[in-house]
């Protein structure tokens, strides 16, 4: 199964979890609430 | 096929892989498996007296598994060349208690068992990539019945029963019993146009080939009773409504509504559907002989090897990419390679040979060619500044760039193989890597431009010139409202925006700063946007660490046809502008206030070493 990972939309603030693979290739990543790309993910430090 | 057999400018190696492809456009150096075929191709002479003692029986894929080929085999009646092949998983012959009876029967004795692959080294000006396609497998559509009852076959199978040459010798029968069915239906769209299962995309040609199919059926049986079932037929090109009209007028019927479930009668064989008819809204029952599922068209299994080997890129459906779909429909994004028919998108015969003609013409100029011209717009190396730390050559998709971290010996842009996105100028730790007519100081000058007054009331957009930029300008054209305090700054790639322009743009008091480029499936870069992405996760945690919000750095895909989400985009960004304070301005400007590029660094470093190597000398 895939991992998760925390991540934010830095348009909207929206929190939310998607698959998440450090190794694999990278991925066009979308806020499901407003659909902006400005999608980071949340390392644990930053989650605290 | 056979004219190209035997056309003495054109080398034909059947039954070959391609291994490695070095080099650029007008100077590919290709390395060729041909593999062994264990007969020789030049001696055979067809006389089949191989296959008829060959003693082995297994399932003929070319007949769909319908009748049985032999371990030595042809693989199409028309094969190209006309000569026999050995299947060794098949073959008893090596085994040490030989079966042999082939080598027996050759009278030209060309039957060599011991037979090795062999590697063939090309020099080849341009390369068409033509790889087919493959057809979806309708297994894991349970509804269906696929491969539980026998008499639901797919269109490909349909084609060898109903092929003269094909294992019925063109007597269309039911695979039960060996009658003729005489209810015959096809079910369209059969892995194709679903989001959940099969594919999204539209096959393109299933529609057309049903037709063609039930047509057919009408002339050699016209006492059959055919039914398609379908969401919507797509006959679109030259003269297809008129075939669509005869299927019609022989009688063939057509229900809107794809069927939710088949069963089979156990004692008949025969099979019952259900089927919502979209037309008169009633769910009706259908009892047919057999049933043809009309399957789709998937890209070929190999497609991400012959993608790497290229350095090509594959649109998110696994096709490969064109360079432009309007302009340059057969153009791979690397120079000098062209493609041609389904490896691109699926099409029928008529698209597949008006783009293989297409794709040999643009071949054909490079081929009579002495020199090419290229884009001016390349990388280009500043030498001295270099260390030859292989960063730029990691981040090129085309991997134009010659350099050796070992013998130090500095980056080398190969300018026919560049295609100008930039990566490298924006990688390059050291600054010496720009960009001919997107340079460092060009970009910087219109950041310096844009924010010189009212700082504060702008945007700093830098949109690529493919997607972004034609997403700003279809927004345009559209006539769509936005808000007029974005300032765009066109770069080719996303990938050429280097995070110093972005520190730049706060320094000079910028209140928000947006990346945009295409969508990852869209990258005219093959994947340089992955680059950006990169970077501006980077930057985020950059500007954190500097207690700038990162928030104020923007990322969007903006396809060229997203006019509206551009204009959308736009006023977010003009929401955000507006909730940002002077203070937060002014506090950033301070932080980057010591800001150095990197090429200044790194002047600054040649010359500490120069001085120093001279204070030694000294």
């Amino acid at each position: 199964m895939a991992q998760e990972a925390d991540f934010k939309c830095l348009r909207c603030g929206h929190q939310f979890k998607l698959p998440f693979d450090p190794k694999g290739p990278m991925v066009e990543r979308a806020c499901p609430k407003c659909l902006s790309n400005s999608v980071r993910r949340m390392k644990e430090e930053k989650k605290k | 096929m056979m004219d190209v057999g035997r056309h003495p400018r054109i080398k034909l190696l059947t039954y070959s892989e391609l291994e490695e492809v070095s080099g650029y456009v007008g100077n590919f150096k290709v390395k060729v498996r041909k593999k062994a075929r264990y007969v020789d191709e030049n001696e055979c002479n067809a006389c089949a007296e191989c296959f008829k003692i060959c003693p082995v029986a297994v399932p003929d894929e070319f007949q769909q598994g319908f009748s049985s080929r032999k371990a030595i085999y042809m693989q199409l009646p028309q094969a190209v060349p006309s000569a026999y092949i050995i299947n060794m998983e098949d073959c008893l012959g090596n085994n040490p208690i030989a079966c042999g009876k082939c080598l027996e029967v050759c009278d030209k004795k060309c039957i060599d068992y011991d037979a090795q692959d062999q590697f063939i080294d090309l020099e080849v000006g341009a390369i068409i990539v033509a790889t087919g396609m493959d057809v979806y497998d309708p297994t894991e559509l349970d509804e269906y019945g696929y491969r539980s009852f026998e008499n639901v076959i797919t269109s490909m199978e349909f084609e060898r029963l109903i092929c003269a040459g094909g294992p019925m010798q063109g007597h269309f029968t039911r695979p039960t019993d060996q009658e003729t069915p005489k209810t015959v239906g096809f079910i369209q769209c059969v892995g194709s146009r679903s989001t959940k299962r099969g594919n999204p995309y539209c096959s393109n040609i299933c529609c057309m080939n049903t037709i063609k199919d039930t047509v057919l059926l009408k002339e050699h049986y016209p006492d059959i009773d055919i039914k398609v079932f379908y969401m919507d037929i797509r006959a679109f090109g030259k003269a297809f409504e008129d075939l669509f009209r005869r299927s019609k007028e022989a009688g063939v019927k057509y229900i809107r509504g794809l069927p939710g479930e088949v069963v089979e009668d156990p004692k008949t064989k025969g099979l019952k559907i259900s089927v919502e008819n979209t037309t008169t809204g009633e769910v009706e029952q259908h009892e047919l002989d057999m049933l043809v599922l009309s399957v789709g068209v998937l890209p070929r299994q190999d497609g991400a090897s012959i993608q790497k080997l290229l350095t090509l890129s594959r649109t998110a459906d696994g096709f490969f990419m064109e360079s432009h779909p309007k302009l340059k429909p057969v153009d791979a994004p690397t120079k000098g390679v062209y493609f041609a028919g389904c490896a691109e998108f699926p099409k029928d015969v008529k698209d597949s040979v008006t783009q293989a003609g297409a794709a040999a013409a643009r071949a054909e100029i490079i081929l009579n060619a002495d020199r090419i011209k290229v884009e001016a717009i390349t990388s280009v190396v500043d030498k001295d500044m270099c260390t030859a730390c292989e960063i730029c050559y990691r981040a090129c998709p085309y991997k134009c760039i010659e350099v050796d971290r070992e013998s130090k010996t500095p980056a080398q842009i190969i300018d026919a193989a560049c295609a100008g996105c930039g990566t490298c100028g924006a990688e390059c730790p050291f600054g010496a890597v720009t960009m001919r007519h997107f340079t460092d100081d060009q970009i910087m000058a219109q950041i310096e431009a844009i924010l010189d007054e009212d700082n504060m009331e702008k945007a700093v957009v830098f949109a690529c010139n493919w997607c972004s930029y034609g997403g700003a300008d279809f927004a345009g054209v559209s006539r769509l409202q936005y808000p007029p305090n974005q300032r765009i700054i066109r770069t080719m790639c996303s990938g050429r925006v280097d995070e110093e322009f972005v520190l730049y743009a706060f320094k000079l008091g910028a209140p928000i700063v947006l990346v945009s480029g295409c969508h990852f499936a869209d990258c005219h870069y093959i994947d340089a946007n992955r680059w950006t992405q990169k970077r501006v996760e980077k930057l985020w945690d950059k500007l954190e660490r500097m207690g700038v919000r990162p928030e104020r750095l923007q990322l969007e895909w903006i396809s060229a046809a997203e006019g509206q989400k551009f204009a959308k985009v736009m006023k977010e960004m003009e929401e955000m502008r507006k909730k940002v304070t002077k203070e937060e301005v002014e506090f950033t400007k301070n932080a980057l206030k010591d800001l150095k590029f990197k090429k200044a660094k790194r002047l600054a470093k040649l010359a500490a070493d120069k001085a120093k190597a001279e204070k030694a000398a000294v």
